[in-house]
């Protein structure tokens, strides 16, 4: 040691570099730095026996614990699907009635069946399934293709339009494009398709363009639409008489429709959701019906 | 300043500078049907005004050799005015970035300005930008003044500076146009990768020169940090951006790596980025400017050793601490996870030994806002890697990957750490630089304190609680053992504290503001030269003790 | 270690050197071997390349940094499997260069996305989200529409995912230009070619309900549609695992 320093405030040697000013203490390393070094060291050997951990070449050491974690979360998939089955073997196998005569699973619908929906439907039908332009609303009476359980559970299995091989087929055809309907006639069908389920609208227009425009829904819409036009569920025809639109009411969309025709898209959930999940949303939608306005 | 320039080197920049104008050009008409060929144009008219700018002073007398007695600084003082030009720009898209989740239509309809584009504009401009900048002007200071040597020369610290502006300006406009790699951190394309390998083996060589020349026989501990900095950052550049471009004339390239293998070189990148540019580098800085400020020794020698071969080490081995539960082998995130842990230690070990060489300081620390921005740093220096560790852990980060927990911990390290020593650094500095007594207004640096701490708190606070709550939300199971929250419900939870974020964020830019305020007007308002500092000299001081040797 | 050290900080050369020792050793133990261990990426023969329109639309998704609010990793967790579906393999991304994992979920994983949105609510929900979803935060992405997709140079894209890995044709690489026109334009000599090179599961579609020249929002849901679906290998493995 040539020269010893003392810094006055700490009481340590310095180094007795100096580099522009700066100098340093010698102060040696605390002994918890030492001990911590050792302690989370000896941690990870620890770990590292248990769990896989060292690659060797072409395979690496597994730890004898055997843990890896695809496995994990296949059990613990399992037993949370075990802990279910209290419930989840009720529902698969009772009727619909049986379930939505007890409360108690009902209350088990409702829950899982909000989270389901939100997860997979809320997309497109809403987060209160109340629907919006070009998505049905599912709480209403007006089903396109029936409202029971069954039915439901059915669309959403095979879906609307869908890829899949059972799906529902509809298709509201392209009378303008196609050529089928004169520009007068669609418009003065599409007056009076209005005027069935508006009152106002019923008023503004002449008599005479409502008769012509019946005129041309009864040559052209009631095979599918039905003679009242309250829709036909065998086709997902709609029923044109309530207040419920998949495509608004407003006489720029139904003219849109008409004249370009409609083929909407719902997907098919046969692979993405279990049978169990689909009779649940099946169940949830119709309690929510029953709940709704 | 380009007057500095000898003769020779306003030649060899000229030549240099025509290289970039004809490469620029080439570009421009390879890529005239992509990006590429705006791109081409930028660095062609970059190398055109920097042509100009030259021929300009080009018959001014040369500089006289007393120019050699004296550290070499120009290059310095326009890193710490780019540094703090990026900081305001990248703050302010930050901030901006920050409001689109509260009100996502501030896009206004176009493409440039959308969620996806600005973000890493932002993360860019901050991190390369105003960190880069910072980076590369205090090492260029702290290597003259620890090794008592003049840069070796005068045109090549100017390439570094220059030429990864110019890398800057590419990334930042590439995301605009929508030109990325996608790769977090590591987003420019090929070209402008390119471009930085050749600016960072400059930065590296005149590292080396420099050391070479040096008067004192041991090299400081900051200046080990600083050379960590450039080396891996090379190592961990090179590798993550091998890519294959579509051709020439498109500025697109598609990744060597693909799937698992992609994503643990990502991250390998991804957390040494954070580990040798955002820790190493920033290290460097505070070993240098922390103890001269306090004018205090630095508190262990042997820390430092401990804490720096402990981070240079174990830091490469935690990069898959970012792909937990992934489809990334499971030992690779055992080695990340328990290499992590340990690294905590030499971590503190830095943090301690920053806020141990503040004792007998504490006073200046109670006066002096410069100093207390330093001290915050090495606070959150600690804080950020305790909280980085614990959520390398695998349990942990089950709850917080994917969430706002990441980007609480990553902006208590950003803002904390790497904004406030860089703050206090510059703030250290810039009266030394421009030989002013002090800053402009004192009053002023307070005002940035305050709001860059008011800043920080709030936007991590807001963060912890959004990442946390999002986090429980999305494994929350209901009496039934089925999922209690859809996705929708997680998002609309979300809104105040996105609200808050963006409230704190403007705080920390406002300080930023003020902090290019002050600095400028130092610059503008003449002073003497009050501070010792500002006066020092490549000359070993005649202390009449020759060097000396350790208590070993 | 302090000996050591203590010769290296005085020798700027041995110091470097010493530096990158240290820091290489962690990297190439842990990346090399993801080559060599033959387990790290499963098998899977069903595994199919991208569509060259499937390319352009993931070059779109990267454009615009849709990874940066949505990942493509389903994490081995109860949670994350009950919500998104199986979790992700690493043969999944295996044609990935490079690979959109993704760190942060402001929007949901987008991993098994494929087929569980109608094309047309893709088109409103990426023309503005809100008109779907009025609580999201995604911005609006409507230009796309408007924008028609460069497709002329596919081939040379196909011919650079050839050099890094990826088992690109000769004939793929040829036909590119010609299958990106021909997946948006089913019924035509073109749409065959696409299902004959791509399989015939491939999906060909007007993806945003006006057939012929593709724009980028064609290109982005065909894209957006495929996800999951380029093999079967998760669902496989979930069945096995869970003992089916
Ligand atoms: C991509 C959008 C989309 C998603 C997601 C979606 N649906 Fe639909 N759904 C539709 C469309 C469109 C229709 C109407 C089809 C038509 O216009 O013919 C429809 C119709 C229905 C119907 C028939 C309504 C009737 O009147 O008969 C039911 C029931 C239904 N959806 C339930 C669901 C459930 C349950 C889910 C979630 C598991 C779901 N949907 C998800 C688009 C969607
Ligand atoms: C081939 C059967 C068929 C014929 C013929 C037909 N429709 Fe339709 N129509 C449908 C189907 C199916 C839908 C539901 C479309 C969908 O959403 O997928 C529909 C939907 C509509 C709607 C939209 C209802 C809403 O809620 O938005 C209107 C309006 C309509 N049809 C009017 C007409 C008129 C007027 C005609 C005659 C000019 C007509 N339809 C003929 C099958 C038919
Ligand atoms: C600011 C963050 C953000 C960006 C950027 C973003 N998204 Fe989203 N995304 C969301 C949010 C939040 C949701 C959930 C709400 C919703 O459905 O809109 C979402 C939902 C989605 C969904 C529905 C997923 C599902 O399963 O319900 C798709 C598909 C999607 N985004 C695609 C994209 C694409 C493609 C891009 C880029 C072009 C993109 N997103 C960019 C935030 C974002
Ligand atoms: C011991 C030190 C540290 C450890 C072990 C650590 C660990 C971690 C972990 C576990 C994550 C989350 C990864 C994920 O789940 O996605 C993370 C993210 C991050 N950390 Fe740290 N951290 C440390 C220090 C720091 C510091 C000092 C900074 C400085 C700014 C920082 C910046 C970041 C950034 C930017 C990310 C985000 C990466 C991304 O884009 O996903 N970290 N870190
Ligand atoms: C005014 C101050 C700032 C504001 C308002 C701000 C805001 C933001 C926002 C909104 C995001 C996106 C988070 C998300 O996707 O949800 C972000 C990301 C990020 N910011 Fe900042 N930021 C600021 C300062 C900084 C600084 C100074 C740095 C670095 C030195 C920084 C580094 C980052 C990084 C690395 C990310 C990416 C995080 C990740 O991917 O996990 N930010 N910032
Ligand atoms: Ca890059
Ligand atoms: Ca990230
Ligand atoms: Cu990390």
């Amino acid at each position: 040691m040539a020269v010893e320093e003392r810094d006055p405030v700490s009481g340590y040697l310095t180094t007795g570099h100096e580099w522009n000013g700066i100098k340093e203490l010698n102060t040696p390393v605390p002994r918890t730095v030492v001990f911590l070094l050792w302690a989370t060291f000896l941690y990870s050997v620890v770990y590292w026996i248990l769990m896989p951990a060292w690659p060797l070449g072409v395979t690496y050491t597994k730890g004898l614990l055997g843990i890896d974690q695809r496995n994990t979360v296949a059990e613990q998939i399992k037993d949370a699907a075990s802990d279910r089955t209290k419930w989840s073997k009720l529902i698969d196998t009772e009727s619909f009635e049986a379930i939505q005569a007890d409360p108690k699973l009902m209350k088990i619908v409702r829950q899982t069946g909000a989270t389901l929906f939100g997860d997979n439907c809320a997309a497109c039908h809403g987060r209160t399934a109340e629907g919006g332009n070009g998505f049905p609303t599912l709480v209403s009476q007006a089903f396109l293709w029936g409202g029971t359980p069954d039915a439901i559970a059915e669309t959403i299995r095979v879906g609307i339009n869908s890829p899949h091989k059972d799906s529902r087929t509809s298709q509201m055809p392209a009378f303008g494009r196609d050529g089928m309907l004169k520009r007068e006639q669609i418009d003065d069908v599409v007056d009076y398709v209005r005027s069935l389920s508006n009152p106002a609208v019923a008023k503004a227009i002449a008599p005479a363009k409502l008769a012509s425009g019946k005129a041309v829904f009864t040559d052209n819409c009631v095979a599918c639409h039905g003679e009242n036009a309250t829709g036909n569920i065998e086709l997902g025809a709609p029923n044109l008489r309530d207040n419920f639109w998949i495509y608004s009411g407003g006489a720029q969309s139904v003219f849109t429709t008409v004249w370009g025709g409609r083929q909407g898209h719902m997907p098919s959930w046969d692979s993405r959701l279990s049978a169990l999940d689909r009779k649940i949303l099946a169940l949830y939608l119709v309690n929510l019906r029953a709940a709704g306005p | 300043m380009i007057a500095q320039l000898t003769k020779s080197e306003r030649q060899l920049a000229l030549i240099i500078l025509l290289a970039f104008t004809i490469c620029g050009l080439a570009m421009a008409i390879a890529g005239r049907q992509d990006p590429l060929g705006v791109h081409g144009a930028i660095v062609m008219l970059a190398g055109i005004a920097g042509i100009f700018g030259v021929i300009y002073v080009y018959y001014e007398p040369e500089p006289d050799e007393g120019r050699l007695a004296l550290y070499y600084d120009d290059p310095t003082k326009v890193a710490i005015i780019l540094a703090m030009i990026w900081a305001v720009i990248g703050m302010f898209i930050g901030d901006w970035v920050a409001w689109q989740l509260v009100f996502p239509n501030l896009t206004f309809d176009a493409g440039w300005s959308s969620f996806g584009r600005i973000r890493p504009a932002h993360t860019s401009a901050v991190i390369f930008g105003f960190g880069g900048n910072g980076l590369i002007g205090t090492s260029l200071y702290v290597l003259q003044r620890t090794s008592r040597a003049r840069l070796p020369d005068q045109i090549s610290p100017w390439f570094v500076l220059l030429g990864y502006n110019l890398f800057c300006l590419l990334a930042a406009t590439g995301y605009f146009m929508g030109v990325t790699q996608s790769k977090e951190y590591a987003e420019p394309e090929w070209y402008a990768d390119l471009l930085l390998e050749i600016v960072w083996i400059v930065y590296f060589v005149i590292y080396m020169r420099t050391l070479a020349r040096r008067k004192e026989p041991h090299i400081y501990v900051a200046n080990w940090y600083y050379m960590a900095f450039i080396l891996v950052v090379a190592i961990l550049h090179t590798v993550n951006n091998l890519a294959m471009p579509v051709s020439f004339g498109h500025a697109k390239s598609y990744s060597a790596f693909s799937g698992v293998q992609d994503a643990m070189t990502q991250w390998w990148y991804g957390h040494n980025a954070v580990a040798f540019f955002l820790t190493s580098g920033f290290l460097g800085m505070m070993y240098y400017y922390l103890p001269v400020r306090a004018g205090r020794p630095i508190y262990s020698y042997r820390m430092s050793i401990i804490s720096f071969w402990g981070i240079t080490f174990m830091y490469m081995w935690v990069g898959s601490h970012h792909l937990h539960y992934t489809a990334l082998p499971q030992w690779v995130q055992t080695l990340g996870m328990t290499f992590s842990l340990m690294l905590l230690i030499p971590s503190w070990g830095s943090a301690g030994n920053a806020l141990l060489t503040l004792n007998g300081a504490w006073h200046k620390v109670r006066d002096d806002a410069t100093l207390r921005f330093m001290m915050v740093a090495a606070v959150f220096y600690g804080l950020t890697t305790f909280e980085g560790s614990f959520m390398a852990i695998r349990s942990v980060n089950s709850l917080s990957h994917y969430t706002d927990w990441t980007v609480g911990h990553v902006h208590a390290g950003a803002l904390g750490w790497v904004a406030m020593i860089t703050f206090g650094s510059i703030y250290a500095s810039v009266p030394w630089l421009w030989k002013r007594e002090r800053m402009y207004s004192p009053a002023l640096v307070e005002w940035h304190f305050w709001l860059a701490v008011a800043g920080l708190f709030t936007y991590v606070f807001a963060m912890w609680n959004s990442g946390i709550i999002q986090g429980l939300m999305w494994r929350t199971y209901n009496s039934s053992g089925t999922l209690s929250y859809s996705f929708i419900e997680t998002v609309i939870a979300m809104k105040p504290y996105y609200v808050a974020r963006a409230v704190g964020g403007f705080f920390f830019f406002a300080g930023a503001v003020i902090g290019l305020y002050n600095i400028v007007m130092t610059i503008r308002t003449a002073g003497q030269p009050a501070d010792e500092r500002a006066a020092d000299r490549p000359v070993a001081q005649p202390t009449g003790v020759p060097a000396l040797q350790p208590g070993e | 270690m302090f000996g050591l050290h203590y010769k290296l900080e005085r020798k700027t050369m041995s110091l470097a050197i010493g530096i990158i020792i240290a820091a290489s050793i962690g990297g190439l133990i842990e990346i090399v071997p993801l080559f060599t261990i033959h387990q790290t990426v499963e098998d899977s023969p069903d595994m199919r390349v991208y569509t060259p329109l499937e390319i352009a639309g993931r070059n779109i998704y990267i454009r615009e940094g849709c990874y940066a609010c949505h990942s493509q990793m389903i994490r081995t967790l109860r949670d994350e499997v009950e919500r998104y579906g199986p979790y992700s393999l690493a043969v999944e991304s295996k044609y990935d260069h490079p690979m959109l994992w993704g760190s942060k979920r402001t929007g949901p994983d987008i991993a098994r996305l494929g087929g569980k949105y109608s094309d047309e609510w893709h088109v409103k929900h990426l023309t503005n989200p809100r008109d779907v979803v009025p609580e999201s935060v995604m911005p609006p992405y409507a230009y796309l529409t408007r924008a028609k997709a460069r497709i002329d140079d596919l081939g040379l894209h196909l011919a650079a995912l050839r050099k890094v890995g990826v088992p690109y044709t000769d004939e793929m690489i040829a036909n590119a230009s010609n299958d990106a026109y021909g997946q948006t334009t089913p019924d035509t000599p073109f749409a065959e070619g696409v299902t004959k090179r791509y399989g015939e599961a491939t999906n060909v579609r007007a993806f945003d309900g006006q057939p012929g020249e593709p724009t980028e929002m064609d290109a982005l849901v065909a894209y957006l549609q495929i996800l999951g679906k380029l093999t079967d290998a998760a669902h496989k493995a979930k069945t096995a695992a869970a003992g089916e």
